[in-house]
């Protein structure tokens, strides 16, 4: 058996070398070949890391609710949805703190600042911490199926978490600014290159966040495999036991 | 430029640690796939 | 599997039923870690607590506009304030201590002295938040803050930058 195949499929090779490719072409696009902001000069090069890893994460933790609520719901229920939010929030805690640690440098250079308790922060700060309890309580132990009722239940509510961050920036005097695509406006006011650089960003952490998804669920599974044949060979010993012992 | 180590900084943790979290997933993978036979998984 | 030869019965009979502790097996070793996920779990209640403490001790709103001062509530002068405002242009002067400039918002316009060099992409016509107190009219700051927009523009090298500026109102 071929060790280095364990969790990978045609698929996700092929998968991997557009990742790869798409590492690339954004190094090359969001570091050289995208023009400096007129205000932020050269930081503003900063954003094609921080934006996509902060909108990815979202996706993640949405995915992770709707596996959830494909577990909860009787006629759909498979541990495999479960598995599936599991390594969604997990990639989504991983690709929220990418977001933070680059908003970090960023606010450093334009804000003059690397923290501060704004709505926008301070929001975001709690949605990370809200996911990795969120991952620690898939950790407390447990049979797979109560492992998932419990996680899947406080997915629901985490998720709700989500619009609060994305609007704080609206509802709020915040010194974060207010959102470049998405927000309310309906005019993007962006330079045509820095909009495709993001734009790539956005693809290449799609395919990283589809990757690793795949793989993590993938290695999830193995797991709780393992478990369950620890749990039949305990169980089997016990019976060859009492078998022994009944004679 | 002040600026450059910051960008740079910027770029290696997010690339770096999305590598070290990928090879921590192979990694934990491969040691669980020890004990499951292949014909269980149903990706293959 | 028939009910009748199941060994799944097993203690029933108290002769049979061996609680002493067993060996782990080796499949068996590999276990769940729940003291590590209740550590974590703590850690994360206990971060979350700070987090909240941290947002319900500042103002939800992070900054007052120049023209709130007085006029909203929790912009009253004479309080520690945060003020936001537009950097007026050919307002700002250095000297050996201190910056001195003034930021206007609404129509409102407030002279800031601020103690040091400020950081961040600080010039004209860039939206700031100055941390500090008002005293007899003068905005005393002890921290800026810069709050670029969220437009992107490409510096363009050909610009002749202040030339065409200097003097005029702030183009954005």
């Amino acid at each position: 058996m071929s060790n280095d195949r364990v969790t990978s499929t045609p698929f996700t090779k092929g998968l991997g070398f557009f990742v790869l490719l798409g590492i690339a072409l954004l190094i090359i696009l969001g570091i050289f070949v995208s023009p400096a902001d007129v205000n932020q000069g050269e930081s503003v090069r900063i954003m094609y890391a921080h934006v996509p890893g902060a909108w990815l994460a979202y996706l993640a933790f949405v995915m992770t609710a709707v596996s959830s609520a494909a577990y909860l719901w009787k006629r759909t229920r498979s541990l495999t949805w479960d598995r599936i939010a599991g390594a969604s929030a997990e990639v989504g805690v991983l690709f929220m703190g990418i977001s933070l640690v680059t908003g970090s440098l960023w606010g450093r250079l334009t804000w003059g600042t690397y923290w501060t308790w704004d709505a926008r922060l301070t929001t975001t700060a709690f949605l990370f911490v809200t996911y990795i309890g969120y991952l620690a309580v898939r950790g407390l132990g447990g049979t797979h199926q109560q492992r998932a009722r419990r996680s899947a239940v406080l997915a629901l509510l985490a998720v709700l978490e989500i619009p609060l961050v994305h609007f704080s920036v609206e509802l709020w005097n915040t010194l974060h600014q207010e959102a470049s695509v998405a927000g309310r406006g309906t005019d993007v006011e962006m330079n045509g290159l820095m909009l495709f650089t993001l734009f790539l960003g956005v693809v290449v952490f799609t395919l990283m966040y589809v990757w690793l998804v795949l793989h993590r669920q993938r290695s999830l599974m193995l797991e709780d495999m393992l478990d369950d044949s620890g749990l039949d060979h305990a169980l089997s010993e016990r019976r060859a036991e009492a078998t022994q012992a009944g004679r | 430029m002040d600026d450059l180590g910051f960008i740079v900084a910027s770029y290696v943790v997010t690339f770096v640690s999305v590598a070290l979290y990928a090879r921590g997933v192979l990694h934990r993978s491969r040691k669980a796939a020890r004990d499951v036979p292949r014909d269980k998984r149903p990706w293959l | 599997m028939s009910e009748s030869d199941s060994p799944d019965d097993i203690g029933t009979s108290p002769d049979s039923l061996d609680l002493s502790p067993r060996e782990p097996s080796a499949r068996q070793r590999r276990q769940r870690r729940p003291w590590l996920a209740m550590i974590v779990l703590l850690l994360v209640v206990a971060a979350g607590g700070v987090v909240l403490t941290k947002f319900l001790t500042s103002a939800i709103d992070y900054y007052c506009n120049v023209d709130e001062i007085g006029a909203k509530e929790g912009c009253e002068a004479g309080r520690r304030l945060r003020i936001q405002g537009i950097v007026d242009v050919g307002s700002v002067t250095d000297n050996a201590t201190a910056t001195e400039f003034s930021m206007s918002f609404g129509g409102v316009s407030l002279p800031v002295v601020y103690e040091g060099e400020p950081g961040g992409i600080f010039k004209e016509c860039i939206p700031v938040v100055v941390h500090g107190i008002l005293r007899d009219g003068v905005f005393n700051g002890d921290r800026i803050e810069v709050k670029h927009s969220n437009e992107y523009e490409a510096e363009n090298p050909d610009r002749i930058v202040g030339e065409t500026d200097k003097g005029s109102e702030c183009s954005q």
